[in-house]
C-alpha cells in the first residue's frame, strides 16, 4: 500500500523520519495499563459504592480516549487536522443515532 | 517504500480483457464505473418503464401486483445504488486526479476492488429476477413489510446481501477519494484553490464515509432477523419497526445529498466554462456545500413525520430541513450571476447545466413544502412525494450527470460527442421528464397514492397517467439518442485537442485528451483557482511545471480486487440460501451446511492474504521513454 501511496510523489519524495524516539510511547504505554489496571481493580474489589465504581470506571475510559486517540492515533502530533476534523465529525454523526435511539425508540 | 530505481523494470503489462479486469488506472476504472452504471440504468430505466406501463390507464393488468411491486422496489434501489451512484464515480475517478494534478489516486488497488464489490454486489442484486423473485418491500424496505412473515422469498436477502456487498465498494471509494484530494494536491493547490467538482468529491466523499455505516448495520440487523432469527425489528420479541427507518435514513437522508452534491459541482464547472467567466460566489459555493453535508445529517426524520414523534420533533427537523434551502438557494443565485453577462454558449452540456438550474428550483421548492410537517401528513406517501424526489434526483443529479457526461466525454475518450445529436437528447429528455413528473404533483395533490399496482377509472387520474406514460416513453427516447450518440462518437477517430471546449479552466484541459496513463508528464504548479485559466491569461500554453522531468512510480494491475469481489459474491449467496429447503441433497449439503459460503469467505481472505505477503512496489516509467513520447 505504501508503494501505491507514493506513486504520486514518485522519487521526489522526502521520507520524513520521526526523531521522536521511544520512551514516550513506552510511559504511555505503561500509563495505559495502569488506567486499565485501576479500572479492574475497582471492579474487583468490590464492597465500594457502585456508583463510585462507575464513575470511576468512566474516568477512567475517558482518560483511556484521550490516551489511545493522541499517543496511538498520533492526533496529537502536527499535521493531523484532517483526522481529527473526520473523528469530530464521526463523533458528531454517531451521537445523533444514540440521541435517536434513546428518545424515540426505547425511551 | 519506493526506493528510487531499486527495483527495475518488472512490468506487468495485460492487454484486452485481462487490462480492464486488473486495471488499477483510475482513468480505466472511470470508464469500467462508467459502463455498469450505465447497465444497470438501462435496467432501472426498463423498470421505470414497465411501471409507467402498467399505470397508463385505469384498472390495467400488463404486470401483476406482485411483479408490480418487484419492480417498484428494483426500479428505487437500482437507480440509486446502481445507477448514479456509479456514473458519480465515473466521472469523479474520470476527473478528480486529473483537476487536482494528481498521477492516479491515492490506493489505485483499493480503487479497483471498490469497483469489482459494486459490480459484483449490483449482480447479485439483479440476480434476484431469475432466482425466485425480486425484493419487494419497496427501496426504503421497512420492516415489518421486509420481515420473513410478509415477504417469504429471497428477494430481500437479495437486497440485503446485494446493497452490503455493493455499499462496500461505495465506502472504500469515498473513503479512497478523501486521502486522495487531501493528500495529492499538485504543488499551489489550497483547498480553496481546488475546482468545484473536486470540492464537491470531497464533500460527498465525507457522507459516505459517515452516512454508510449506518445502512451497513442496517443491513446487518435485517439479514439477521430474516436469516438467522434475530428480533431487531419484531415487535413481537421485543424489537421496534420504527428502529428500521431511523437506520434507514439516517443514512437515506445523507444519500441523497451525496448524490445531489457531485452535480451541483458538476453544474459549477459547466456553467463558468461555457460563459466564460469565473464561478460567482467561489467560497460561498465551498460554504454552502459544506453546510448542506452538515444540515443532511441532522434532518433524516422528516421522512417519518407521520410516524408519531411528537410536534417538538416534528417542528424541529421541518426547521432543520428549511433551513437547507439557504445554502443550496446560494447557489442557485451564484449560477445564475455565473451566467449573467457572460459570453454564454449553448453545447449540449451547458444545456443540460441551464436546464438543471430551473428544474432543481421546482423540485427545492416542492421539497420545503414537504418539509413542512402538518402539510407533509397530506402529501404523505402520495405521488407529490414522487413528483418531488424525481425532480430533484432526474431534474437535478441525471441533467448534472448528462452535463458532466457530455462535458468531460472528450478528456475521457479523446473524442467529441455529436452535438445536434446532444442538443436532441437534451430535449426530448427535458420535455419527457417534465411531461412525466410535473402532472404527478397533481395526481398526487388529488389523492393518488405510490407504490399501487392500479386505480380505479373516473377520479381526474387516468389523463394525467395517460401524459406521464407518454413523457417516460420520451425520456426513454431521449436515452436511446445518447446511447446512439455515444455509438457514432466511437466510431470517430480519437484525438482532440487537449481543450477541446477551448475556455476550459482547471487542470484537466492542460493534458491531452484522453491524458496518458500517468496524467501529468511532470506536476503543475497552481498559482490561482482555475489554474489553467490563469496560466493561458497570462499567455502561457502551458502549465509550468513544478518538478524536473523524472522516473514516474506507477502501480502494477492486479487480479486481486476481482478475486476478493468474486469471493464475496459467492459467500452472499451461500449465505441467503443457508436457510432455504432444498429437495436436491447435494444442494442442501452445500448451501444449508454454510458450505458455500465458507468457500466464497476463504477465496476472499486467500487473496487478502495473498495482497498482504506478496509486496509489489509497482514500475517506474523511465525518463527516455517519456522523452520518446514526445508532444504526445
Amino acid at each position: 500500500m505504501t508503494a501505491n501511496q507514493q506513486s504520486n510523489e514518485g522519487h521526489t519524495v522526502k521520507h520524513r523520519h520521526r526523531t521522536e524516539g521511544p520512551e514516550k510511547h513506552i510511559i504511555v504505554f505503561i500509563f495505559s495499563i495502569i488506567l486499565t489496571a485501576i479500572a479492574f481493580a475497582a471492579v474487583a474489589a468490590g464492597g465500594v459504592n457502585p456508583a463510585f465504581t462507575i464513575i470511576l470506571l468512566l474516568v477512567m475510559a475517558i482518560l483511556q480516549v484521550f490516551v489511545q486517540m493522541g499517543y496511538w492515533m498520533h492526533l496529537k502530533d502536527k499535521g493531523h487536522l484532517m483526522p481529527i476534523v473526520f473523528m469530530i465529525g464521526g463523533f458528531f454523526v454517531a451521537s445523533t443515532c444514540i440521541i435517536m435511539a434513546l428518545f424515540w425508540v426505547w425511551w | 517504500m519506493a526506493h528510487a530505481h531499486a527495483h527495475s523494470h518488472s512490468v506487468k503489462r495485460y492487454s484486452g480483457l485481462m487490462d480492464w479486469l486488473t486495471t488499477v488506472d483510475h482513468k480505466k476504472i472511470g470508464i469500467l464505473y462508467l459502463i455498469a452504471g450505465g447497465l444497470f440504468f438501462g435496467i432501472g430505466g426498463i423498470e421505470a418503464i414497465l411501471i409507467r406501463l402498467q399505470l397508463i390507464k385505469p384498472m390495467n393488468d400488463l404486470v401483476s401486483a406482485q411483479v408490480f411491486n418487484e419492480l417498484i422496489t428494483m426500479h428505487g434501489t437500482t437507480m440509486i445504488f446502481l445507477g448514479v451512484m456509479p456514473v458519480i464515480f465515473a466521472l469523479m475517478n474520470a476527473v478528480v486526479p486529473l483537476q487536482i494534478g494528481a498521477r492516479d489516486v491515492a490506493f489505485p488497488f483499493l480503487n479497483s476492488l471498490g469497483f469489482w464489490t459494486f459490480l459484483f454486489g449490483g449482480l447479485l442484486l439483479n440476480l434476484s429476477w431469475i432466482m425466485g423473485g425480486a425484493p419487494d418491500a419497496g427501496w426504503t424496505s421497512y420492516t415489518p413489510l421486509s420481515t420473513t412473515e410478509y415477504s417469504s422469498t429471497h428477494g430481500v436477502d437479495f437486497y440485503t446481501i446485494g446493497l452490503q456487498i455493493a455499499g462496500l465498494g461505495t465506502l472504500i471509494g469515498g473513503i479512497n477519494f478523501l486521502a486522495t484530494i487531501i493528500t495529492m494536491r499538485a504543488p499551489g493547490m489550497s483547498f480553496m484553490r481546488m475546482p468545484m467538482f473536486t470540492w464537491t468529491s470531497f464533500i460527498t466523499s465525507a457522507m459516505i464515509l459517515f452516512a454508510f455505516p449506518a445502512i451497513t448495520v442496517g443491513l446487518v440487523l435485517l439479514s439477521f432477523d430474516r436469516l438467522l432469527g434475530a428480533n431487531f425489528f419484531d415487535v413481537a420479541a421485543g424489537g421496534s419497526p420504527v428502529l428500521w427507518q431511523h437506520i434507514f435514513w439516517i443514512f437515506g437522508h445523507p444519500e441523497v445529498y451525496i448524490l445531489i452534491l457531485p452535480a451541483f459541482g458538476i453544474i459549477s464547472e459547466v456553467i463558468p466554462t461555457f460563459s466564460r467567466k469565473r464561478l460567482f460566489g467561489y467560497s460561498s459555493m465551498v460554504f454552502a456545500t459544506i453546510l448542506i453535508a452538515f444540515l443532511g445529517f441532522m434532518v433524516w426524520a422528516h421522512h417519518m413525520f407521520t410516524t408519531g414523534l411528537g410536534p417538538v420533533a416534528n417542528a424541529l427537523f421541518a426547521i432543520a430541513t428549511m433551513l437547507i434551502a439557504v445554502p443550496t438557494g446560494i447557489k442557485i443565485f451564484n449560477w445564475l450571476f455565473t451566467m449573467w453577462g457572460g459570453q454564454i454558449r449553448f453545447t449540449s452540456a451547458n444545456l443540460f447545466a441551464i436546464g438543471f438550474v430551473p428544474t432543481f428550483v421546482m423540485g427545492g421548492v416542492t421539497g420545503v413544502m414537504l418539509a413542512s410537517a402538518p402539510a407533509d401528513f397530506q402529501f404523505h406517501d402520495t405521488y407529490f412525494v414522487v413528483a418531488h424526489f424525481h425532480y430533484v434526483i432526474v431534474g437535478g443529479l441525471v441533467f448534472g450527470l448528462f452535463s458532466g457526461l457530455h462535458y468531460w466525454w472528450p478528456k475521457m475518450f479523446g473524442r467529441m460527442l455529436n452535438e445536434p445529436l446532444g442538443k436532441w437528447t437534451f430535449w426530448t429528455f427535458a420535455i419527457g421528464f417534465h411531461l412525466t413528473f410535473f402532472v404527478q404533483h397533481f395526481l398526487g395533490l388529488l389523492g393518488m397514492q405510490r407504490r399501487i399496482v392500479s386505480y380505479l377509472p373516473n377520479q381526474n387520474f387516468d389523463t394525467l397517467n395517460f401524459i406521464s406514460t407518454i413523457g417516460a416513453i420520451l425520456m426513454g427516447v431521449g436515452v436511446l439518442l445518447f446511447l446512439a450518440n455515444v455509438v457514432v462518437t466511437a466510431r470517430k477517430p480519437s484525438g482532440v485537442a487537449n481543450d477541446p471546449w477551448e475556455d476550459g479552466r482547471t487542470l484537466e484541459w492542460s493534458i491531452p485528451s484522453p491524458p496518458p496513463e500517468y496524467n501529468f508528464k511532470q506536476i503543475p504548479l497552481v498559482r490561482g483557482l482555475d489554474a489553467f485559466w490563469k496560466e493561458k491569461m497570462a499567455g502561457n500554453k502551458e502549465m509550468t511545471p513544478s518538478e524536473p522531468l523524472g522516473p514516474i512510480h506507477m502501480p502494477s494491475p492486479s487480479i486481486l480486487p476481482f478475486v476478493m469481489s468474486l469471493g464475496l459474491f459467492i459467500a452472499g449467496l451461500g449465505f441467503m440460501f443457508s436457510t432455504e429447503e432444498f429437495s436436491n441433497s447435494f444442494m442442501s449439503l452445500i448451501f444449508n451446511k454454510y458450505i458455500v459460503m465458507i468457500v466464497g469467505l476463504v477465496i476472499t481472505f486467500a487473496a487478502m492474504i495473498a495482497r498482504s505477503v506478496f509486496d509489489d512496489h509497482g514500475y517506474h516509467i523511465e525518463t527516455e521513454e517519456l522523452e520518446g513520447e514526445g508532444k504526445a
